[in-house]
């Protein structure tokens, strides 16, 4: 869950009163971004997108203009545009308009969860505007932040001094810098970037302004629904099979899916978090979803999970794929029976299909567990093959994708013929 | 930032060395320890670790969970547990996320000698575990976790925390020389598997958790390793997300800490660069540099070799990166061959592909096939015994006030029967229902000339039981009181308990030789067996009707496993010379099973219900052959119970029909009444009708005496109410000339009749009114709490029944007046808006129609009809209760409908 650019980033910001750079969005009228192009002489284009997304400056998604005429040009060819970062594209769902702010100094400033100090850190560099990454050593400060205090104002001090910020700028940053701990440790936030934050002088006025904000969200922590952000924002991030499963969601997990590949060919149902490491990268684009099932579900859960991925997948799949380690806590038996009722219930409502079906588990009631699906799949007439936790996760796997890999080429359409003809019989 | 190190860290550790991670010696405190996990996994761990769980918290409660050896005292607080005297030092949460830093802090504020927290749940908030640590690190105490399944040390056989090992710990926790840390709580337990098999126990294991802070993580894990003697070799399993790995050989690189034992480390989560959202593990969510391709570069640097390669085995002295938990054995051998170590104990074995069970309908091709292989002990012994099983299993539980057979809908308020509403159920017959009931599928076409032919069968008596039931009438019992006396008089007489039993026999033969439909030949090993327990040379008693059965059976040409088992059973005793042993109660058996075996195959119903199903069969019959009315002046009842094979081949409901009406019915009327039954076959498991059964069966008794407890739950306001429509009817009708109320053109005017109607209860109320405020007696069937508030409100479940009817082109004048009547109520001013004609109605028309022409010949009374109209609810509900018995004695407990002493209300 993240959101990136001002147009929720400022609602977010002026939750602790932290200055922002003006804007207003793809549906201002000509004559209101002419007024407004009037006010601040030159505007920022970006376009919009749900969710966290970066690097749109590298992509040359970041317009400047000063008349009306190139404002509208950048609008067009930016309000639907299209960013490609690491494997995703998305696109964007309209523009923002930002008053230019020119500045002496940029500064960079985050704050995230940190596996080295084990606890938040504070990041701050007076060369903001450009990747963190980029920047050597000695130009950036990375801070402890005790999480009882809070971001003290003498380590804002002390950090910009370390890091050659001109003295006439930390005061300001200082004033305001440390509300951005009460933004992230109140509302649920595990990073929040503020990159770049203009420090504009008027006078002997000296102000830092915000100029873009990149925010992630701890799902965990319910925390930011007090925000208020709109549904929508995070609604992107979810296919509608994951919103549906995510209905199900509960604090004892056992229903964590993420839809990898809509034609793939394999319903992976994956116990536990190792399987589901081991079990995603061993399928590859064969699977249709990642899943973490595992830690227990009540029958009731894992029949409700079952129901929603057959409804969504059973159609487009080949194989059933149930897959995880020697269960510590997780009954076998009443897994499976709420899978393997609710393929039953489905079969009879959907028709029937060759479905190839192969298990790898282990774990309490585990031989009862197979039995049950052994006798619906039987009765279902759908071909299995089931291994036991003496066999490696890994090659259970592999001989999955094999037998996924011939049963679509070829084995589904010859039992499909080879049951007609018994049924005729 | 001010707070504890312990050297060589920047923070604090507790411990030196990981023998004193977790021991016998610890005293434990769980939180939430009556929670629904810890109440399952903590008393395995008390078992396993020598009971060293001394306290347990449950806030708001005190008790004990018990456990085999002892049980575990439960207290309100942590305080509560300091004040009892108890000391610990080791806490386990189960706490949900949202209180477990409150916990902490908890434990950590009241016990000063806490050493070591273990956070089992799962989905901590970040902000709380960052506050955890914070609380911790100043408190001087440890965390393990969260999300994690604890710690386990097979030296000393203890496991703190979570479910490390399952349910028998000690199978995997073997003792040994290999320390494990794993990002996986499952993984933890698998590799620990992995190792076993191939020759290495393990010394101490730790799940670390893979949220976004690992407070256990692996720079003291290692450390602690290395000053452990027991430990020679560490595995650990990592995921993608933090940089724990990289500090960790950092520190052993620039000598923070010595670390001289070999590592044998699984990266995995090369895919997880590619998402954005965490999927199972919530840490394993990378940023730019900790993905697994940058952790794998960490630990190769490290080694100093390649990804181990199961083909050359090589290894360096550091240790070796595997692609995947597999190759940990294979690579584990590699370290200590290159280490000069030898493995801990003998292999047992090896990971390769191990078939348990296949299906034999489709044949892999050649590279794909696999021989099935018995499985390793004690599973393969479990193989051999949980074949034997067949049919849906249920959690035994407290069944008061619930139901796995019936429910009201809430959306559409009509009552449902295994998810069929008694709407779609009321187009269907009474053998298809009562079938259905039991199944919770309809029969397939095939089977039901079979059920026909056994449930009349069961309706032949001996017509001198009749007598009792005259002795009933003439001392004014109504219809259930008089059925009761004589379903409790069948109690479980042998002719059931033999066929359950063999029923039970044609289940184990089948299972237990893996037969199917598509067995051919028989091995010879089950004709000794059924020699050996079913065929004798006494001649089995022999009637006609055992002889029509077995005809029936031997000439079947159905696809069944249990028929086919059962011809060959009949085969085998011919070419022996000998006799089935009670061969009318194994043929019922047989086709009790036969008809059953899908459904059960298809786990939606249990093997218990199959044995029994006979009974239900029976039990069902027998109400219907008890109720007639008019015995002596009805011929075709008579026929039907006597003991000539005439009538077997009808269908059940007609024949139904027959006992109560003492005529054939015409086709309209079969419609009508088998529409009735269908209606009133369940209202929910609140009626006092299916908790009277219910309630029987919670006091474990025989089925019929479940049905005697749903007859004697029913009366003259639970079944027999339906009759205060009639009479209000009759009331309307009395003196009308209408020879056929089914005959649209009956020339009456029905609506003159209800405007006339509507007026005279309009000033009946208005009477009523002025005498007394309430006491209003309403039109009967008329208006629904839900079904209301409109300006013409409409009962859809009338209205769909009336619907069906309308489609069959049967008409009901009765029916008609009531539209007639709510519409005149309302155009009079009596009611504010046109109430609907509730669903009752449909029960009280149709009954009244089909007794009319009877009742107004002279040849039926009205408490004849009175009787006819409440039978005819015990019949549809049978029918349901048949399904609520059925759920009790599959789902409940002894004794679980009893009302606890403190629920009770004691009043003046």
């Amino acid at each position: 869950m993240q959101l990136s650019g001002l147009r929720y980033g400022s609602k977010l910001l002026q939750l602790v009163e932290f200055p922002v750079a003006d804007f207003i969005d793809g549906s201002a009228t000509n004559q209101e971004i002419q007024q407004f192009l009037e006010k601040h002489r030159k505007l920022v284009v970006k376009p919009a997108f749900y969710g966290g997304v970066g690097k749109k400056g590298k992509a040359g998604l970041v317009r400047i203009v000063s008349t009306l005429q190139e404002a509208l040009q950048a609008k067009r060819e930016l309000f639907f545009a299209q960013h490609t970062y690491g494997n995703k594209t998305v696109t964007a769902n309209g523009v923002t308009m930002e008053a230019f702010i020119p500045s002496d100094l940029e500064v960079y400033f985050s704050i995230s969860s940190s596996s080295e100090y084990r606890g938040p850190v504070f990041t701050i560099t007076p060369w903001g505007g450009v990747d963190i990454e980029d920047l050597p050593p000695e130009k950036k400060a990375v801070v402890e932040i005790d999480p009882f205090i809070g971001i003290n104002a003498f380590e804002i001090t002390n950090a910009l001094t370390d890091t050659g910020c001109p003295e006439a700028f930390i005061s300001a940053l200082v004033q305001h810098l440390p509300k951005l701990w009460d933004l992230y440790d109140g509302y649920g936030l595990t990073t929040i970037e503020l990159n770049p934050i203009r420090v504009v002088r008027k006078g002997n006025h000296v102000r830092p302004v915000a100029c873009d904000v990149k925010a992630s969200f701890d799902q965990d922590n319910p925390a930011w629904k007090r925000i208020g952000l709109p549904d929508a924002l995070f609604q992107t991030e979810t296919t509608a099979f994951e919103a549906d499963i995510n209905e199900l969601r509960t604090y004892q997990g056992q229903s964590d899916v993420l839809e990898m590949n809509p034609r793939g060919s394999i319903l992976p149902f994956m116990f536990g978090g190792g399987a589901n490491s081991a079990g995603t990268e061993t399928l590859g684009e064969a699977a249709i979803f990642s899943s973490d099932f595992g830690g227990n579900p009540p029958y009731e859960k894992i029949y409700e999970i079952s129901r929603i991925v057959f409804e969504h997948w059973y159609d487009q799949a080949d194989m059933l794929l149930l897959i995880g380690g020697k269960a510590n806590n997780t009954d076998i038996y009443v897994t499976f029976k709420g899978v393997f009722d609710a393929l039953r219930d489905h079969v009879a409502k959907a028709g029937w299909k060759p479905l190839y079906v192969v298990i790898g588990r282990g774990g309490p009631n585990v031989v009862k567990g197979m039995f049950y699906a052994k006798d619906i799949l039987d009765r279902l007439r759908l071909p299995y093959k089931m291994f036991g936790h003496d066999t490696s996760m890994i090659l259970t796997l592999e001989h999955a994708r094999k037998i996924d890999k011939w049963w679509g080429a070829e084995g589904a359409d010859a039992y499909r013929k080879q049951i007609e003809t018994q049924v005729r019989a | 930032m001010r707070r504890l190190k312990t050297r060589p860290f920047p923070y604090y550790v507790g411990l030196h060395s990981l023998e004193e991670l977790v021991t016998r010696e610890h005293r434990v405190c769980v939180m939430n320890i009556l929670g629904s996990e810890s109440r399952k996994v903590t008393p395995v761990s008390h078992e396993y670790s020598g009971g060293n769980i001394v306290a347990g918290v449950q806030y708001g409660r005190r008790g004990v969970l018990e456990t085999k050896i002892g049980d575990i005292p439960v207290y309100r607080s942590i305080r509560e547990v300091m004040e009892k005297g108890i000391t610990f030092d080791m806490g386990v949460v189960y706490i949900p996320p949202l209180g477990v830093c409150k916990a902490v802090s908890e434990l950590v504020t009241h016990n000063e000698a806490l050493k070591r927290i273990v956070i089992v749940t799962e989905k901590v908030p970040a902000r709380d575990s960052r506050n955890i640590r914070a609380l911790c690190q100043e408190a001087g105490v440890d965390v393990i976790g969260a999300n994690c399944l604890g710690m386990a040390n097979a030296w000393d056989r203890v496991r703190i925390g979570g479910s490390l090992g399952g349910d028998h710990p000690a199978e995997t926790l073997v003792k040994g020389s290999i320390a494990i840390h794993s990002n996986s709580g499952n993984f933890t337990t698998t590799m620990a598997e992995y190792l076993r098999t191939a020759g290495f126990g393990i010394s101490t294991a730790v799940s670390s958790g893979k949220d976004v802070y690992i407070h256990f993580a692996l720079p003291e894990f290692l450390y602690a390793a290395q000053n452990d003697p027991r430990t020679k070799a560490v595995v650990i399993y990592v995921e993608p997300g933090g940089y724990y790995e990289k500090t960790a050989l950092d520190w052993i690189k620039d000598r923070t800490f010595g670390f001289t034992k070999p590592i044998i480390a699984c990266v995995t989560g090369r895919w997880k660069k590619n998402i954005t959202r965490a999927c199972g593990h919530a840490g394993a969510l990378s940023g730019s540099g900790d993905d697994a391709e940058a952790k794998e570069r960490w630990f190769d640097e490290y080694f100093g070799v390649d990804v181990f390669d199961p083909k050359t085995c090589n290894v360096s002295k550091r240790g070796v990166r595997v692609s995947s938990i597999q190759y940990i054995p294979d690579a584990v051998r590699a370290v200590y061959e290159k280490i000069d170590e030898k493995p801990d104990f003998a292999t047992t074995g090896d990971l390769s592909l191990k078939l348990w069970l296949s299906d034999t309908m489709m044949k892999l091709p050649e590279g794909l096939t696999l021989p099935l292989v018995r499985a390793q002990s004690p599973y393969d012994q479990q193989i051999v015994e949980v074949n034997k099983q067949v049919g849906a299993h249920y959690l035994r539980q407290g069944m008061a006030d619930k139901s796995g057979a019936s429910r009201m809908n809430r959306e559409t308020q009509v009552s449902e029967l295994h998810g069929m509403s008694v709407l779609d159920l009321s187009r269907y017959t009474l053998e298809e229902n009562l079938y259905f009931s039991l199944a919770k599928v309809m029969p397939e076409k095939a089977d039901i000339p079979t059920l026909n032919l056994i449930l009349n069968l069961f309706m032949k008596i001996d017509e001198r039981r009749m007598e009792l039931i005259d002795v009933a009438r003439a001392n004014g019992c109504t219809p259930n009181a008089y059925l009761a006396s004589q379903i409790a008089l069948v109690g479980d007489k042998d002719l059931l308990a033999k066929s359950r039993g063999h029923a039970r026999f044609i289940i184990d033969l089948i299972r237990e030789f893996g037969l199917d439909e598509l067995t051919k030949v028989f091995p010879p090993e089950l004709d000794d067996f059924v020699v050996k327990h079913l065929l004798g040379s006494e001649p089995s008693r022999k009637t006609d009707v055992s002889d029509l059965l077995f005809k029936e059976v031997k000439k079947s040409r159905k696809s069944c496993v249990a028929l086919k088992v059962c011809q060959h059973i009949i085969d085998l005793a011919e070419t022996r010379g000998l006799e089935i042993r009670d061969t009318y109660e194994f043929l019922l058996a047989t086709i009790a099973v036969c008809v059953l075996w899908n459904p059960m195959l298809e786990k939606r119903i249990s093997r218990q219900l199959v044995e029994d199903s006979v009974t239900y069969f029976y039990l069902m019959s027998r109400i219907v052959a008890y109720s007639v009315v008019d015995r002596a002046n009805n011929p075709l009842w008579k026929k039907l119970v006597d003991q000539k094979l005439s009538n077997l081949n009808h269908s059940f409901t007609e024949n139904a029909f027959k006992v109560l009406f003492g005529r054939e019915p015409e086709p309209a009327e079969l419609v009508e009444f088998q529409a009735l039954l269908g209606l009133t076959i369940t209202n929910g498991p609140g009626t006092l009708s299916a908790k009277g059964a219910k309630e029987s069966v919670s006091a474990r008794n025989d089925i019929s005496m479940a049905f005697v407890g749903f007859l004697a739950n029913t009366g003259r306001a639970h079944g027999g109410n339906g009759y205060d429509a009639i009479d209000y009817l009759m009331e309307q009708f009395q003196g009308v000339v209408l020879p056929d109320p089914g005959n649209p053109d009956h020339g009456v005017d029905l609506k003159k009749m209800a405007t006339k109607a509507a007026k005279a209860y309009g000033s009946y109320k208005r009477q009523m009114r002025e005498v007394e405020e309430g006491a209003v007696k309403p039109v009967p069937c008329v208006n629904h709490p839900v079904f209301r508030g409109n300006q013409i409100n409409v009962d859809p479940r009338e209205q769909f029944v009336a619907g069906v009817l309308k489609e069959k082109g049967v008409y009901n004048a009765f029916w008609e007046f009531y539209h007639l009547l709510v519409h005149a109520l309302y155009e009079e001013g009596v009611t504010k808006n046109v109430f609907c004609v509730n669903v009752d109605a449909v029960l009280a028309v149709i009954t009244l129609k089909l007794v009319w022409k009877d009742l107004q010949a002279g040849r039926i009374t009205l408490r004849q009809v009175q009787d006819l109209a409440f039978t005819l609810f015990l019949f549809g509900r049978s029918v349901g209760v048949a399904a609520e018995i059925a759920d009790h004695r599959d789902r409940g407990l002894d004794m679980d409908c009893r009302t606890p002493e403190s629920d009770l209300t004691f009043v003046l």
